[in-house]
């Protein structure tokens, strides 16, 4: 998958300053599969630009191709197919449904793309040490418990490009590294690559591109 | 779980509103435009002869028409006028005998001996609907005849008393053969004539045009002679322009002709305003359901967005709401259907039995295909209505 940007700058972010290195008002291309970090402080805009390539937001000028298509001309249905196949996605806010259990909340991605079988969740589960919460409620998690319900969900899929943000905000150190070592894994059975959000720190993994803000 | 997600939020009080709602007007629906076709397709016995909506006119007789002043015959004018009336789609005046006429039994046939004076009058085959034979022609083996059915009460109930005599049934009446006189111009003449059918709505002895017109021709004096009554055919619902026309022509019509013409108009406009609010309640209803669907989706919209970014189509996510949506009219439409097909045998059909009105055919099948086709409408509306609001709610 390739994404490119063209002179892309949110309608929001108009009033701040871009340095020569940001995404912000640049024309670049990224050729996936490919492990990409960006990293920035807060408010700079690191969900508008995962929420700008997962057709959340559209609210800006410039252009913005996905496999060399204008994502401006893309329909919502259009949009829902690539979400489905190709793009995957870590929201900052998880956007789990809290009156659904961990199990149901993974079942109903896994149901609709039959990705992986059951037993392959529970592994992840108890990988990133949840396995005893799956008939939970996930609203009954602490933040780091449902952020890791996210990673898993976002596993459940094909795709080419996962997108990640800030997915280990709730996450000691430990438990970030072993979740990121999953997603590497899964990320490769995919043959695909993704872009992580992060506040600082790297975790310790060694990405092949850095991008700015 | 799709369905547990979106139904999550459901405001039961709106959702059993709309449901009795909606389950009250497509049983008034379909019961009105049930028992509409009945009532369009309700006759007496007598209607099998002359069709639904011919009756007989003719001029009252007045204190002048006795002294001889003032004729009840019409002119060739009136009838030109009658027939240029708009409510009016057919016009046929009777023709009369020219000669004298006079019945006795056939000996043998099971009749008492008479013998009575009678005239002949006759109608254009195309207001007859027999199944018997009434086509004459010279080799006919008797005359049809169709008798007021007024003329065998008067025989049974008046005469055959005074007289003596014993009853005859209307079987008996049928199947007997009759002795027809004929005094004309060039002297007498007996032929055989047969009963064929009673008439309520016409109080005249009729017999097929074709052999009035021979005999006309063969026994007659020659001399024209005017109508002094009509038979008419009118468009439906016609009552009142019927009525105003009895008024302007100082007409007198059968009041047993006009009854199902009348009882046909004023349960159809009472019907039709059963019917107007059933449709309005129906309308009512679809629209609590229309409101209820966007009130489940608005409170519901999390979800949605949610499902939609994990990749869910705009199509699972309406196919699984209408889903349910069908699920609940289906049992409305079933449960209207039954009660209407309970209300039909056992109060609407006993009370046609007792009043001894028969119906032409079911109005069941048209009532079932309405409220299928109502089905319908209320899935295809909140379809749409679903599939507008969960996109909207994508973008």
């Amino acid at each position: 998958m390739t994404i490119e940007f063209n002179n892309v700058l949110p309608f929001p972010l108009q009033e701040y300053p871009h340095g020569p290195e940001s995404v912000w008002k640049n024309t670049f291309k990224i050729d996936f599969p490919k492990k990409v970090v960006l990293n920035a402080s807060s408010g700079k805009g690191k969900s508008t630009f995962v929420n700008t390539i997962y057709g959340i937001r559209q609210d800006f000028e410039g252009t913005v191709k996905i496999d060399n298509a204008d994502v401006s001309d893309f329909t919502l249905d259009q949009w829902i197919e690539l979400r489905r196949t190709k793009l995957s996605i870590i929201f900052q806010d998880l956007q789990l449904f809290p009156e659904l259990t961990v199990m149901q909340n993974l079942q109903l991605k896994n149901e609709l793309t039959n990705h992986r079988e059951e037993g392959r969740l529970i592994e992840m589960l108890e990988l990133l040490g949840i396995g005893d919460k799956q008939n939970q409620l996930c609203k009954n998690l602490s933040l780091g418990q449902q952020q890791r319900v996210a990673i898993i969900r976002a596993l459940l899929q094909p795709f080419e490009l996962l997108l990640m943000d800030e997915p280990f905000s709730h996450l000691d150190e430990n438990n970030a590294k072993i979740a990121l070592d999953l997603i590497s894994e899964e990320t490769d059975l995919n043959k695909g690559g993704f872009i992580l959000t992060t506040l600082g720190s790297y975790h310790g993994f060694d990405y092949e591109q850095e991008l700015n803000l | 779980m799709l369905k547990e997600i979106l139904f999550r939020n459901k405001t039961n009080f709106q959702f059993v509103f709309a449901t009795i709602g909606a389950l009250i007007g497509l049983t008034a629906l379909c019961l009105s435009f049930q028992l509409m076709l009945d009532v369009q397709s309700f006759h007496s016995g007598e209607e099998d002869l002359f069709g639904p909506n011919s009756v007989v006119i003719q001029k009252k007789v007045t204190k002048l028409s006795s002294l001889g002043m003032n004729s009840t015959d019409f002119s060739d004018k009136e009838v030109e006028e009658l027939r240029n009336k708009e409510f009016i789609t057919d016009v046929a005046p009777f023709e009369s005998a020219d000669f004298r006429v006079a019945i006795s039994e056939v000996e043998g046939d099971g009749l008492p001996p008479f013998y009575a004076d009678m005239f002949f009058q006759s109608i254009p085959d195309r207001f007859l609907d027999l199944d018997v034979d009434w086509d004459w022609n010279e080799e006919s083996e008797y005359i049809p005849i169709v008798l007021p059915r007024d003329f065998i009460m008067i025989i049974n109930y008046g005469i055959a008393q005074s007289q003596g005599f014993n009853q005859i049934s209307e079987e008996l009446m049928l199947a007997a053969r009759l002795t027809i006189h004929i005094k004309g111009k060039d002297g007498n003449t007996k032929m055989i004539g047969r009963v064929v059918g009673f008439s309520q709505k016409i109080s005249s002895i009729l017999v097929p045009k074709s052999f009035l017109d021979h005999a006309n021709e063969k026994y007659g004096s020659g001399n024209k002679i005017q109508p002094n009554r009509i038979f008419i055919t009118t468009v439906d619902d016609s009552y009142g322009e019927l009525e105003e026309l009895m008024e302007d022509m100082n007409l007198d019509i059968a009041k047993s002709a006009i009854d199902v013409a009348k009882i046909k108009t004023i349960i159809g406009v009472v019907i039709g305003i059963f019917g107007i609010a059933a449709v309005l309640i129906m309308l009512l209803s679809l629209m609590g359901f229309v409101q209820y669907s966007q009130l489940v989706l608005s409170k519901a919209s999390y979800e949605i967005q949610t499902l939609l970014r994990l990749g869910y189509s705009i199509k699972m996510i309406v196919k699984t709401f209408i889903k349910q949506m069908a699920i609940t009219f289906g049992i409305i439409t079933v449960s209207a259907i039954s009660i209407m097909i309970l209300i039909k045998l056992l109060i609407v059909d006993v009370w046609l039995d007792e009043n001894g009105i028969q119906l032409e055919s079911s109005s069941l099948i048209p009532a079932i295909l309405l409220a299928l086709i109502c089905f319908g409408i209320f899935v295809g509306a909140n379809f749409l209505n679903v599939k507008k609001t969960v996109r909207n709610l994508g973008e």
